[in-house]
């Protein structure tokens, strides 16, 4: 219990620190680095807890963006990234339905179709709308965006940490496990699928509109990208999905990376994204969490 | 109405067809025998087309003289990939639990290392070249030399490959491997040897069918993951492993797209392609569930 | 007093027909035990009452209560437990964890976790697994994942046990033990128990009545040394010579 918050409160130590730096690179990078924590945490509520692996988790980021945008200058802005998180819990809840029904690896090719769909409506609904990139005017600046996505990744991993250990958590893990036998002993396999798949979805909507506030403007193809779906599922095959810190550990190791590579070798970055995913799979399936583990324990 | 009830369209449906039903044979190979879900299928696709481009642009190769060193390339890196990673794979139990998930990953992997090769190596432009552009007509259609070119070698590949598994010593053992694992092993089957043939077999055909792609249109190192979609569509719909339902569904989402995008229009060609993919998942689920969990 | 009534169920798959037209009661606290050769729908009858699938005819009732249309984990907390012929422990949760998700999802009084906790323990207790609590699932033994499907069947406060083949595959003496265990958790809990076993000395041992299906049909009903002397049984059971 101790050894498994300590990473978490030494990242928690270092993000409240980092804006003392005054750097506005570093709190740049450590807006990005909150940004992805954020992100995987949610994602392993219902990838790592139940084995639903989303690889479309960049809709609800994408919608969020979009809610942001959609609202810019109509709302206020804490008002607006409520909403973008709302929306896309909402989303969830109303394709977790059909979709949840869906299991394993075709789980994982729906989810991805199921964001390009949205993606590609919403290209149409922008075109037919006369728009096709939104700016936004007056964003706040990068100290007031920094402070959000730290309270979004406290609030990610705190959560994370918190339902492992809660009834909901354990009903998630006896489904991950067999979902018949789940039922059997009395775990409502349909309502808690539903409930992660929702919880998963929230914080990475508040995201994606907090990442449209920082870049100033909404582009779908760029909000619903699919290599945020893609990072996100790395960052968790790397970092490990078992506990609370293998995502920070996944989410820091790619934002060095992608701080040395992307802006100068962005092809060789995602080459490097690929080659990583490849080993860690094949090689360490526990991630850099299950190597400071040690030998394979309990699960919870 | 009368577009739509034009001899052009239909032999438009008819080349696109052909084309997925190519793809989609190569990724049913490949899932059918080895279970592995294989999403970097497009980009082999990719890795074909440009095989072609530059066998003409460098050398003056003709693109059918490209059919046969794309098919050879897409072979190797079939060999390569299962050798140093699959072999691996589908030997340890532990990874064998999850072996479609953990295939899924592993191919993705992959996929993005060749997407982004391919643009370090030739740029993210995309190019095009000139291949028999002359245009044929029979009766009220017209069609190019390229796209009966298309047309021809597809339909041939498919029919031979449908032919080799229907009656060659070695298709019949893939197509035991396809349909009784178990059996397959029991009666003597090389199945490490059959599983390496299946993987070169289907990347080579993803790979022809690149060569293909880039007699008609424009080629980019991002241009596969389309294929891959059209082709995972393609064999869910005609059920994982079913080769022959696959060459039948490939027309099928031909006939779809082609005259879906003539009703409509082309901004709704994706929106298509992913509303049919998704309603197939949702609706044959236990389908679908039912043959995965049978081979753990 | 009736504590399960299974009316004119019949269950087709396809063209396939696994149960028709079976009527039986179950009383509080009786062990009724199931006979029937592989194919003879007995794990049918157990999957309709547990809720996973619907009969194409025929009503299930607890108490007054129809179970048809009821979810499982439904029907889990209105008191029917079951365990699985193929066992399906939760393989990467320890033994412990496994029956605390029965404990904490099973009893319709939402008890704590830590309440859960305590459950679970009893359980495992009940089935001699606690020495085994921390190790994961999955590293039991056979005898040992049988004897956790029982311990997470009981930990969900269940008074109403499906047990399907929990003995097959077991040594004698493993035999025996489970005996002596159904026994004495039975006993303890006032629990009322169905029983598909293959193993023909234990059900008799056990069982206070015998359903003897065949081809879906149910043929006899009877107390075991009844349905030992009974002609149809015979014939059908050990073949047309005996």
């Amino acid at each position: 219990m101790i050894r498994s918050l300590a990473l978490p409160i030494l990242f928690g130590l270092a993000g409240l620190v980092l804006p003392f730096t005054g750097s506005s690179y570093l709190i740049g990078v450590g807006f990005a680095l909150c940004c992805s924590i954020a992100l995987v945490q949610s994602w392993t509520v219902l990838s790592a807890m139940t084995g639903y692996v989303s690889l479309g988790h960049a809709v609800f980021y994408g919608l969020g963006a979009y809610v942001v945008a959609l609202s810019w200058g109509a709302l206020p802005m804490p008002v607006g990234l409520l909403l973008a998180g709302g929306v896309a819990g909402v989303f969830a809840l109303l394709v977790g339905m059909p979709v949840l029904r869906v299991r394993g690896p075709y789980f994982v090719i729906l989810t991805f179709g199921l964001a390009e769909l949205v993606k590609y409506l919403v290209i149409i609904l922008e075109s037919e709308l006369g728009s096709f990139s939104r700016l936004m005017f007056g964003a706040p600046d990068l100290g007031v965006l920094y402070a959000i996505a730290f309270a979004l990744a406290a609030i990610a991993t705190a959560g994370a940490l918190l339902i492992r250990r809660s009834r909901l958590g354990r009903g998630l893990l006896a489904l991950r496990e067999n979902e018949e036998a789940a039922e059997t002993v009395g775990v409502p396999v349909v309502r808690l699928k539903l409930v992660a798949f929702a919880l998963s979805a929230v914080i990475p909507g508040v995201v994606g509109g907090l990442a449209a506030m920082r870049t100033t403007y909404f582009e779908p193809m760029q909000a619903f990208d699919p290599t945020v779906s893609f990072t996100i599922v790395t960052m968790a095959v790397v970092g490990g999905s078992d506990d609370a810190r293998g995502p920070l550990l996944g989410a820091a190791f790619f934002t060095i990376l992608s701080e040395v590579l992307w802006a100068r070798l962005p092809q060789v970055y995602m080459v490097v994204l690929g080659l990583l995913l490849i080993l860690f799979v094949l090689f360490i399936p526990r991630g850099l969490a299950g190597i400071f583990a040690g030998r394979p324990g309990k699960a919870a | 109405m009368d577009v739509l009830l034009s001899g052009q369209l239909l032999f438009a449906a008819l080349i696109t067809g052909a084309l997925y039903a190519l793809i989609a044979l190569g990724l049913n190979l490949v899932y059918g025998t080895m279970r592995l879900l294989n999403v970097a299928h497009g980009d082999l696709v990719m890795i074909g087309a440009y095989v072609a481009f530059w066998g003409l642009t460098l050398f003056g190769l003709s693109p059918v003289v490209g059919l046969v060193l794309a098919a050879a390339a897409g072979a190797l890196l079939g060999w390569l990939t299962y050798l140093g990673l699959f072999r691996r794979l589908l030997a340890s139990p532990q990874l064998m639990r999850r072996l479609e998930g953990n295939s899924l990953l592993l191919f993705f992997g992959i996929s993005v290392i060749l997407q982004n090769l391919a643009s370090l190596a030739f740029t993210a432009s995309a190019r095009g070249y000139q291949f028999m552009d002359q245009v044929y007509r029979f009766g009220d259609v017209a069609l190019t030399g390229n796209r009966i070119f298309v047309l021809v070698v597809a339909v041939a590949i498919c029919a031979a490959v449908y032919l080799l598994l229907r009656f060659h010593v070695f298709g019949l053992a893939i197509k035991a491997l396809i349909e009784r694992r178990d059996a397959a092993l029991i009666v003597g089957v090389d199945i490490d040897r059959v599983q390496l043939a299946a993987i070169c077999l289907g990347f080579a055909i993803a790979a022809i069918a690149g060569v293909l792609v880039s007699t008609t249109e424009q080629i980019s190192p991002f241009m596969g993951f389309p294929f891959t979609i059209s082709a995972f569509v393609v064999i869910i719909l005609g059920g994982l492993g079913n080769i022959s339902a696959g060459l039948v569904a490939g027309l099928l989402l031909g006939v779809l797209e082609v005259y879906g995008v003539a009703l409509t229009s082309a901004a709704y060609r994706s929106v298509l392609i992913y509303g049919v993919f998704i309603a197939i998942l949702l609706v044959r689920p236990q389908g679908l569930l039912g043959r995965g969990s049978v081979v753990r | 007093m009736t504590a399960l009534s299974v009316e004119g169920v019949s269950k087709s798959f396809g063209g396939l027909r696994a149960l028709s037209d079976v009527t039986f009661t179950v009383a509080e606290g009786e062990t009724v035990g199931i006979m029937g050769a592989n194919g003879a729908g007995k794990t049918t009858l157990f999957s309709l009452i547990a809720g996973h699938g619907r009969p194409t005819e025929g009503d299930i009732r607890l108490g007054e209560r129809s179970l048809l249309g009821l979810s499982p984990d439904r029907i889990c907390r209105l008191g029917i437990a079951r365990t699985f012929q193929i066992v399906k422990p939760f393989g990467g949760l320890t033994v412990l964890d496994n029956v605390v998700v029965a404990a904490l999802y099973g009893n319709a009084d939402r008890p704590s976790q830590r309440d859960a906790e305590a459950r679970g323990l009893a359980a495992l207790t009940a089935v001699g697994l606690a020495d085994r609590a921390d190790g994961l699932a999955e590293t039991l033994t056979l005898s040992g994942q049988k004897r956790l499907e029982v311990a997470r069947a009981i930990a969900t406060g269940a008074r109403f046990l499906l047990l399907d083949e929990v003995m097959a595959g077991l040594t004698p003496p493993e035999v025996a033990e489970m005996l002596g265990l159904l026994d004495a958790v039975r006993r303890r809990h006032r629990l009322t128990l169905m029983v598909i076993e293959h193993v023909m000395k234990a059900l008799m041992q056990l069982s206070d009545r015998i359903l003897v299906l065949h081809h879906g049909e149910l043929i006899a009903t009877g107390a075991p040394a009844e349905i030992a002397r009974d002609p149809t049984v015979l014939r059908v059971y050990y073949g047309e010579g005996a």
